[in-house]
């Protein structure tokens, strides 16, 4: 096991927490759209 | 034999909890929206025969088109074919604001689709079974009803529509 550099442990990943926000920000977005658009037309019971 | 403790990074393991919790949400609405609200894919209503659901005199859709059942309360049985010409029948429909109808949809021949546009109707006709849904127009206007599944070159062509009066 290659030995551990200590800078690992206080790595913060800024920019990829970034992506991921917008990522999932803009899918529950788009989902929650379409989600109240479709709820918004009613039963088809 | 020693016992191991796997190690997770802060990140991932927060990341793993978030997208299991955007899941149960997901999941939760979805459910809210299909038993809460009555929002439901259909299932086979009942099969028919496609060589003769269009002929037969005791089938439906060999004179498709609206019955009242109740007021307010309508079946449309709406016929889909390809042959002769892609269309489905009747090509049009009037209803007063405010009904509730029940579309039977089927096919004499290939598969086709049927969405009403505006509304959660949008379900496969297959030939031999007929499907199903509900909706009430509570706004008036004209609303299309198209072909969703590609059934030969006039697919294209395959619609009609719904007019919903004041």
């Amino acid at each position: 096991m290659a030995k551990k550099d200590k800078g690992d442990e206080d790595f913060r990943p800024t920019g990829t927490i970034a992506v991921l926000a917008i990522f999932v920000i803009t899918l529950i977005a788009i989902w929650a759209t379409i989600y109240m658009i479709l709820v918004g037309r009613g039963g088809t019971l | 034999m020693s016992t191991q403790q796997m190690h997770i990074d802060p990140y991932e393991r927060n990341w793993m909890i978030f997208s299991g919790i955007l899941l149960v949400l997901f999941a939760v609405a979805v459910s809210v929206a299909a038993f809460g609200m009555g929002i439901q894919v259909p299932a086979p209503e009942q099969r028919v025969d496609p060589r003769t659901v269009a002929t037969d005199p005791s089938s439906p859709w060999s004179n498709p088109g609206l019955r009242e059942v109740s007021p307010g309360k309508y079946d449309a049985y709406v016929l889909a074919h390809a042959v002769p010409n892609w269309e489905f029948l009747p090509k049009e429909l009037s209803v007063p604001v405010g009904s509730s109808v029940s579309f039977y949809v089927t096919s004499s021949d290939v598969q086709h689709g049927f969405k009403i546009q505006d509304t959660n109707v949008n379900f496969m006709v297959i030939p031999g079974q007929v499907s199903k849904l509900t909706v009430t127009f509570d706004k008036p206007g004209t609303y299309n009803y198209i072909c969703t599944e590609y059934c030969g070159s006039g697919h294209g062509v395959m619609y009609g529509s719904i007019t919903v009066t004041p």
